[in-house]
């Protein structure tokens, strides 16, 4: 039966230069289709010797058996081609861009707010928010602050057509400061907290806005410290520009509503500002005069308030070095920024 | 306060160099701003003697002259300067000197060189040359005392440096070399060495008759008179050097007499022409009404809160600020009369800032004088005004009555210790209080050991035991306190998970692409007009430029001027917001713990989006923003604030004709409801501020109360049913200006429990819709909780929502 080995080697040849699956089929049928090679060759096996019909009939199903897998080996890498000719086809670039919708941004400003308030409040700080146009009272007079005090003109206030009900014009807050006043006489000791908003001094050059923004502190219970101020106030500035290498300073000052007080000098040990120090707030021992007007006895409660400008942090932080950037609202500023 | 360091060293000279001096000031309190030296580094520079002047033989403008530079050899030097004479004493720089150059590290070496043809063995300077002024129209002229050969560095006293110091307000006993002379002496244990202030021999009885009518306000005035005074003698070089290098123009050596004495003890002085004077000396308050001339030519009008010196003409000075022009004291006066007086800083304070300026002495009086020095004060100014002016001194007339009270501080050691946060010794503590010049008590032990002290009459910020602390801190050094990690309870911080935060929000406008702005609070009055439908307007009463003069009651002009700023700058597409507080006049707003009585300033949210709604980009077919744009961007804002089932509490409701937001279009934009309050609004700006505003299109905006957004309500789960939602649509033609909100209203006020939800998913106008409709197509979910619905069920369903429908709105479904 050397054909056999022969019509097998036929049909592997003939399916292999097949490029289409219909044709295939229609090879498939010239050998093993109804009128088929081998189909003829098993209707033939009846007119052997049946001696000799067990032999050929297993040789002619081997042969089968070769040419199916043959056939099927064909199918599958017509398949695979047609598969990985369709993949190609539908290739994409994916290099081009997304699609919909981009992102906006926060301003820078509001970022370091965001972070203060966050560092602050991991050490137990509430957050609180005030008015913005204030009584003479809260403003000055309650911080120790009378009238006509040369310390006055340290802070140059703007007023509003009003009055409060002791008859003086209203202002707009010159510090953060009326809301340690406002918070203490609600809430009992130990208060932390920390006030951030929008302040205004009648005050407009390359380094002061008349308008801008500070971020107020202030702990007091039964012993917090001059000493504890220092802690505080160094593990957050360390915190806020997550380095080691900046250096607080603490230099002796004065505002009325603190004594001890400090003006809070730092510097960096490396970049463009290395060595220099720099003023980023003013603290101090909260006066007792002021937690009498908290509504509390100095003899017993006593404690530290800071006040800083966020603007200045901003500043240190991303490297801006022009104030007015802040509030002028252009958006090749402000899409640098999350 | 400004002065040089050799007259603070002539007080007190610690062996420290200048810059631990000035680390060691600052570190004290008083802030160093600025330490520079009063010249450049150069030197080769001698003191020499102009012997000769011939014309140069080849130059018309120079000079040849023969100069003694002290060398033993005469010098020959060429020189252009107009002032070269013979026998000047000039600057002479040395074949090798090293003069200031262009930069600081490049100097101009002075070489033998050949001047037209002539040798010049060195260079006669100018003030500018040598960096000592801008002053180049001559040479350099110099005392003629000096002795030629001198290094001119000696000569003018040149290595020495300018100090300025930043003083804190409470620290007037340091506007005076004296007193910061005697803080050095404190920080560094330094003896003092005090002015000579030895009393002159009066040579005459003349006095001038002095009455204080207020007592309580000028408790001490002291005076002298001297004639015959040579007003017009020069001030002496020591003496111009020092007020130049503290930065007091010298003016006449009567004037600079007064000023030296004032920056040397911190004794403010008047010096009256003694014949202009009429009748007495007063010191009393103004009457309304009167006028008077003051020595900067300011005429003023005084009254009874300002205290004047009079005499009988009226008066003649402001008290304890400036004195007037009718009796002031020129180079023509001959006899004077000197006046050293000490006012209440409460009675000064404030007045001079109401004139509109300041003076040195107004500075000093208003922080407070020390009222124990005024015959040391007239001592030195008449030795002084003998030694320059000469004259004949009377006798002191020093009127005295109830000065400043100044009664013991104590001190509680252990209070101290417990505000600063270190045990300080109080030996330590006693030592400090001993160096400042106040000697401490002790008194007790232990836990109640104390210290007092009689504040000195220099200081006026020692009243309390705080004041003594701060002393302590201050001097012990605030560099040597730890910083203490701070020790509290562990006590939880609780967010509530019913509020949100500002910040959040801030996020939420982030994502849906917008950038936040921080605009002034202060704004153009026609943005309040154009923009704000709330009442009353307030008004800032000191602006510091007209167009931020009223205090903003909406965001909305301050997005519109941002939009304006970028499209300037060639940006198409802008899209901000902003959060802050706006403010007006509100009658109903009482006094309240975060409040101010009779002001609203709550805090906004506001948006304007302009240009294309999406980056132009490949692949997504733009267009202009919409309302419907920015009201999604709303939508997503209130989101958490919204339940989340169907008719959920946010509503869109048009304005009404008669109260139409005046920023707006009247037809495109709405009230925004949330639970039943209007907490904003939502639109495309009027076309008429399109124009006004030269806007190419018009922006839309929204604006926002946040305190409602901030309040979240907790969710709660409903159970999902487990049986099959069934889905219809529908579409019906109803009349155009028909509000689609009214009919989603009417279909869920039938109240069909098994009606999931009805939503808008179509809107067509067009072919096969009438003129005038418009066919707007709904999706219809059903879901029963306890059964599978059937299809009649869901047919009724339908049936009733179609004749909600056609009754009330007459729409018909459209097939």
């Amino acid at each position: 039966m050397a054909d056999l080995d022969l019509i097998v080697s036929e049909a592997v040849a003939a399916f292999a230069v097949i490029a289409d699956a219909p044709a295939l089929e229609q090879a498939k049928a010239r050998y093993l289709g109804k009128t088929g090679v081998l189909t003829e060759l098993l209707k033939g096996l009846g007119k052997l010797p049946p001696e000799q019909r067990r032999d050929s009939g297993a040789q002619i199903n081997a042969a089968k058996q070769r040419i199916e897998s043959a056939l099927e080996a064909r199918r599958e890498a017509l398949a695979a081609g047609a598969l990985n000719a369709r993949l190609a086809q539908e290739a994409l670039d994916v290099s081009l861009p997304g699609r919909g919708r981009g992102r906006g941004s926060v301003h820078p400003v509001m970022l370091s707010w965001q972070r203060v308030e966050a560092i602050f409040h991991s050490i137990g700080f509430d957050v609180a928010d005030g008015p913005e146009i204030e009584t003479d009272w809260f403003n000055f007079t309650a911080l120790n602050n009378p009238a006509n005090h040369p310390a006055r003109s340290m802070q140059d206030t703007f007023y509003v057509d009003a009055k409060d009900s002791e008859g003086l014009p209203l202002l707009l807050r010159t510090h953060t400061s009326p809301m340690q006043v406002r918070y203490a006489r609600q809430h009992q000791p130990p208060i932390k907290v920390i006030a951030p908003g929008r302040t205004y001094r009648v005050d407009s050059d390359a380094t002061h806005s008349p308008m801008f923004h500070q971020v107020e502190g202030l702990w007091i219970a039964e012993d917090v410290s001059f000493a504890d101020l220092k802690g505080v106030f160094l593990d957050f500035i360390r915190r806020f520009f997550e380095s080691d290498d900046v250096q607080v300073r603490f230099r002796p000052s004065y505002f009325p509503f603190t004594e001890p007080s400090a003006e809070i000098d730092i510097a960096f040990s490396s970049g463009p500002l290395q060595g220099r120090w720099l003023e980023v707030a003013g603290s101090g021992q909260v006066h007792p005069q002021v937690i009498r007007n908290f509504g509390l006895d100095p003899e017993r409660y006593m404690g530290f308030a800071f006040g800083t400008g966020i603007e200045r942090l901003t500043m240190l932080r991303y490297g801006i070095d022009d104030l007015r950037l802040f509030f002028e609202g252009d958006l090749r500023f402000l899409s640098q920024f999350g | 306060m400004q002065f040089s360091e050799h007259w603070l060293r002539s007080l007190c000279n610690p062996p420290i160099d200048t810059e631990e001096l000035s680390h060691r000031l600052t570190m004290a309190g008083l802030e160093v701003e600025e330490c520079q030296p009063v010249a450049p580094a150069f030197n080769g520079v001698v003191v020499a003697e102009v012997l000769s002047v011939e014309r140069h033989p080849n130059a018309d403008r120079l000079a040849l002259c023969q100069v003694d530079d002290g060398s033993g050899h005469v010098r020959s030097i060429v020189c252009g300067a107009p002032n070269v004479a013979v026998g000047i004493k000039v600057a002479c720089a040395r074949i090798g000197a090293q003069l200031p150059g262009e930069t600081a590290d490049k100097a101009f070496v002075i070489k033998l060189a050949k001047m037209r043809g002539v040798e010049s063995q060195g260079m006669l300077c100018s003030a500018r040359e040598l960096g000592l002024s801008s002053d180049h129209e001559g040479l350099l002229l110099l005392n003629e005392t000096l002795a030629v050969g001198t290094e001119l560095r000696e000569a003018l006293s040149l290595d020495d440096n300018r100090f300025v110091i930043k003083l804190t307000p409470n620290r007037a006993d340091c506007l005076s070399v004296l007193g910061v002379a005697r803080e050095v002496a404190a920080l560094t244990g330094t003896p003092l060495r005090t002015p000579d202030v030895t009393p002159v021999v009066a040579t005459s009885d003349d006095k001038f008759s002095t009455r204080i009518s207020d007592r309580k306000a000028c408790p001490r005035f002291t005076s002298r008179v001297i004639r015959g005074v040579n007003a017009a003698a020069a001030t002496p070089d020591w003496m111009r050097q020092r007020l130049e290098r503290a930065g007091q123009r010298c003016i006449s050596a009567l004037v600079d007499v007064t000023n030296y004495v004032m920056l040397e003890l911190g004794r403010p002085l008047h010096v009256y022409d003694l014949r202009k004077l009429r009748g007495v000396i007063d010191v009393r308050f103004g009457k309304t009404g009167e006028q008077l001339k003051l020595l900067n030519e300011q005429i003023v009008t005084v009254d009874e809160s300002v205290l004047c010196i009079a005499d009988d003409s009226g008066p003649i000075g402001l008290a304890g600020i400036m004195g007037g022009d009718s009796t002031k004291a020129d180079l023509s006066t001959a006899d004077i009369l000197l006046e050293s007086a000490f006012f209440l800083p409460e009675i000064i304070a404030g007045r001079a800032k109401r004139f509109g300026f300041s003076s040195d002495a107004s500075h000093r009086f208003e922080r407070g004088v020390d009222f124990d020095n005024n015959l040391a004060g007239i001592e030195r100014a008449t030795r002084l005004i003998l030694d320059i002016c000469g004259g004949e001194p009377g006798p002191v007339t020093d009127v005295v009555h109830d000065l400043p009270a100044r009664s013991a501080v104590t001190m509680r050691v252990v209070r101290a210790r417990r505000v600063i946060g270190v045990a300080i010794s109080s030996d330590e503590m006693i030592g400090i209080f001993d160096r400042l010049g106040m000697p401490a008590r002790r008194s007790g032990s232990g836990e109640a050991e104390c210290l007092s002290i009689d504040p000195p009459s220099w200081r006026f910020d020692l009243r309390i035991e705080e004041d003594l602390i701060e002393e302590i801190a201050r001097v012990w050094g605030f560099e040597r306190i730890p910083a203490k990690p701070p020790i509290a309870p562990a006590a939880m911080l609780p967010a509530s998970e019913l509020v949100r935060s500002l910040h959040d929000l801030r996020h939420t406008m982030a994502a849906s692409e917008f950038r936040e702005v921080i605009n002034f609070s202060f704004v153009e009055a026609r943005w309040e007009s154009d923009f704000s439908r709330e009442g009353s307007v307030l008004q800032l009463l000191n602006p510091i430029a007209s167009q931020m003069s009223v205090m903003r009651s909406t965001l909305a002009g301050g997005l519109i001027a941002n939009l304006r700023f970028n499209l300037n700058r060639k940006m198409s597409r802008v899209r901000v917001f902003e959060i802050g507080r706006v403010f007006w006049r509100d009658t109903a707003q009482s006094e309240e713990a975060l409040a101010v009585k009779g002001i609203a300033q709550p805090v906004r949210i506001a948006a304007l989006a302009f240009g294309p709604v999406a980056e132009e980009q490949w692949g997504l077919a733009n267009r202009s923003v919409d309302f419907y744009d920015l009201k999604n961007d709303l939508e997503h804002l209130l989101a958490p604030n919204c339940p989340k089932q169907w008719g959920g509490g946010l509503r869109f409701d048009a304005f009404t004709s008669e109260h139409a937001h005046p920023a707006l279009h009247p037809g495109r934009s709405a009230r925004v409801i949330l639970d039943g309050c209007d907490i904003g609004w939502i639109g495309e700006l009027h076309p008429r501020h399109q124009a006004g505003y030269e806007l190419p299109q018009a922006p839309v905006l929204f604006e926002l109360d946040t305190k409602p957004l901030l309040r979240l309500s907790l969710a709660k789960h409903a159970e999902v049913s487990r049986f099959p939602a069934v889905m219809r649509d529908f579409a019906v033609v109803v009349p155009e200006q028909l509000a689609v909100q009214s009919m989603l209203d009417a279909m869920r006020a039938i109240g069909i429990d098994c009606l999931k939800s009805v939503s808008l998913f179509d809107l067509y106008r067009g072919k096969g819709v009438p003129d005038g409709c418009k066919s707007l197509a709904f999706r219809v979910i059903m879901q029963e909780n306890q059964r599978t619905m059937t299809d009649q069920d869901a047919d009724a369903v339908m049936a009733s929502l179609l004749r909600v429908l056609s009754e009330s709105f007459g729409a018909s479904l459209r097939s």
